[in-house]
């Protein structure tokens, strides 16, 4: 009897605890998606109808989805709402639903970027019709929903953030984040958008033996990125290094650096995109091409099954080092396809 | 020092226009996708902004300021003749497959792309290609497109500083996904045991033949072609 009881507590206790850990996640990428949505819906209750039929569009609406660009607006047109068109309320409210979907430092990185594009404005004499953080887009492409795919499009000038959401999934790819000027001050500090994408490269490519360089360093310059806006569903082939090349401690630099991209979404779907990196590293290369020394212009590029990474400063309007493009690509799950394909029948 | 120059020039008098694209470059991106039976080679052409008089110059062969359909194909034919493609060792004649200008407002901003397409219906083992085409004031990028699908393995690749020029050797591994032709092919093991099956059924239709032949009241030849 006294063992029964004792057998029926444990497996009650056994039971409890799968429950627990099987439910925990599940709670936590629940709430994780009901927060965004539920942002999404604050801004969507912000905006009158005018506003709301600009800002929608349907789940496939492919032409408004690769309606992205380094450019600036005036340049390549972006549909949606206009950030500068927004009253205050909604403007914080668009904000507060593109914070939900990144990382604490994902979405400095992005205010980074749009600030940065401000300094260009002011830089450029204030003519303002160009540059500036009232020149930046969102869009909504579907309904923000726990359980069916939507999307968000955010960007403008030097920055593209295409995140679809399924269930608990974030997809990022493909986003564009890039930085003119690359280092600016505000009130006497330094920011530097994408400094720890220059900073850890570097560091990388300085912590590869000389052998190692050999295969990483490429012997031709590359001018732009190759697979950058308009690119869509291609693949190059790998150069560089392999990762299977590299020790513990080179991949786990190479794992940090690609984390400056995959951490921009927020920290549950960051976290699984970076297992599913990590799980393909040894097939993942590494390729360099430019000078060592870190404060030269250097293009570089992470290349994995289901990642691509280029890093290009841009020879244009003086120094390469002070105008940065960069692409982040999954050749697997670009806009979501393979979560989407995985989730409707 | 000219083309720097003239980059500096148009920088100043263009302020943030200029700031935020391609300037005094003529940008040659090509892109090389491999199949078994066929290479693709994908151009994509895009001027900056101080770029677009040199290439008036080369286009607009009547001065009128614009381009006709004339001077588009003309011009692209051009391109064509000045990029070369050799499938192992041999030269591989390149036909235009489609071709699109962008408006000439467009490329006075600097985000117009000329693109065009080329192909050629061989393929091999090693491939070199090359662009000869403005190399005074172009930056070039080339690269083969990956088919992970077909199971294209590429090797070797091998650039010119400038990546007006790349050479590779490419295969196709056995992931690749069968076609008809690698179906064919993928029965290569099986056929010793295929023929020797075709043999003892033969031999056993013999056997049967000419016991049947030694009970049964014989047939014609005639008769036995119709029965059979």
């Amino acid at each position: 009897m006294v063992k029964t009881n004792l057998l029926r507590t444990s497996r009650t206790t056994f039971l409890a605890a799968v429950l627990c850990c099987g439910l925990a996640p599940a709670q936590s990428s629940l709430s994780v998606a009901s927060k965004i949505v539920a942002s999404a819906n604050s801004f969507l209750t912000s905006l009158d109808d005018g506003q709301r039929s600009k800002v929608l569009f349907e789940f496939n609406d492919v032409a408004q989805r690769m309606k992205w660009s380094n450019l600036p607006v005036t340049m390549a047109p972006r549909a949606g709402l206009k950030m500068g068109d927004l009253s205050g309320p909604q403007r914080k409210a668009a904000m507060e639903l593109l914070a939900s979907m990144l990382s604490q430092r994902g979405y400095e990185k992005v205010l980074a970027i749009v600030e940065g594009d401000e300094a260009l404005r002011v830089a450029s004499g204030g003519r303002g019709s160009m540059f500036g953080r009232d020149l930046f887009f969102i869009s909504i492409l579907g309904k923000p929903s726990v359980k069916d795919p939507w999307m968000l499009q955010f960007g403008g000038h030097h920055l593209a953030l295409n995140i679809t959401i399924v269930g608990h999934d974030g997809i990022l790819t493909p986003s564009l984040t890039a930085a003119q000027p690359a280092k600016y001050t505000v009130d006497g500090k330094t920011v530097r958008p994408l400094g720890a994408e220059n900073d850890k490269a570097f560091a990388l490519v300085n912590a590869l033996d000389e052998e190692q360089r050999k295969q990483a360093i490429l012997n031709y310059k590359v001018a732009d990125l190759v697979l950058g806006p308009g690119q869509d569903g291609k693949t190059i082939q790998p150069e560089g290094i392999k990762c299977s090349a590299m020790n513990a401690s080179q991949q786990a630099m190479l794992l940090d650096l690609i984390g400056e991209w995959a951490g921009i979404v927020h920290e549950q779907a960051a976290a699984a995109r970076m297992a599913e990196i990590k799980a393909h590293l040894p097939e993942t290369w590494f390729a360099w091409s430019g000078p060592t020394t870190n404060g030269m212009p250097a293009y570089y590029r992470i290349q994995g099954p289901t990642v691509v990474i280029e890093y290009a400063p841009q020879p244009l309007g003086g120094d390469p080092t002070m105008h940065i493009h960069t692409i982040y690509r999954d050749p697997t799950n670009d806009y979501g396809k393979k979560s989407v394909a995985r989730r409707v029948p | 020092m000219r083309r720097m120059t003239v980059g500096v020039l148009l920088a100043l008098s263009l302020g943030g226009v200029t700031a935020a694209h391609r300037l005094d470059e003529y940008l040659q991106a090509a892109l090389i996708g491999v199949t078994r039976d066929s290479t693709e080679v994908e151009i994509q052409l895009t001027p900056g902004v101080a770029m677009l008089p040199v290439l008036m110059a080369v286009i607009d062969q009547d001065r009128d300021g614009r381009i006709s359909s004339e001077e588009e194909r003309a011009y692209i034919a051009r391109v064509a003749r000045e990029v070369e493609l050799q499938v192992d060792g041999v030269p591989a004649p390149l036909s235009l497959i489609e071709s699109k200008f962008p408006a000439i407002e467009a490329m006075r901003e600097g985000l117009g792309t000329i693109r065009m397409k080329l192909r050629t219906a061989r393929s091999g083992h090693e491939l070199r290609f090359e662009n000869r085409h403005l190399p005074q004031v172009s930056a070039y990028l080339v690269n083969c497109l990956a088919a992970p699908s077909d199971g294209l393995v590429v090797r070797r690749q091998k650039r010119d500083q400038a990546q007006r020029s790349i050479e590779f050797e490419y295969s196709f591994g056995a992931s690749a996904v069968p076609g008809p032709r690698a179906a064919w092919i993928a029965l290569g093991p099986f056929w010793p045991a295929a023929i020797g099956m075709l043999l003892v059924a033969r031999m056993a239709v013999l056997i049967y033949r000419a016991k049947h032949d030694k009970i049964a009241p014989k047939t014609s030849k005639l008769d036995t072609r119709v029965a059979l």
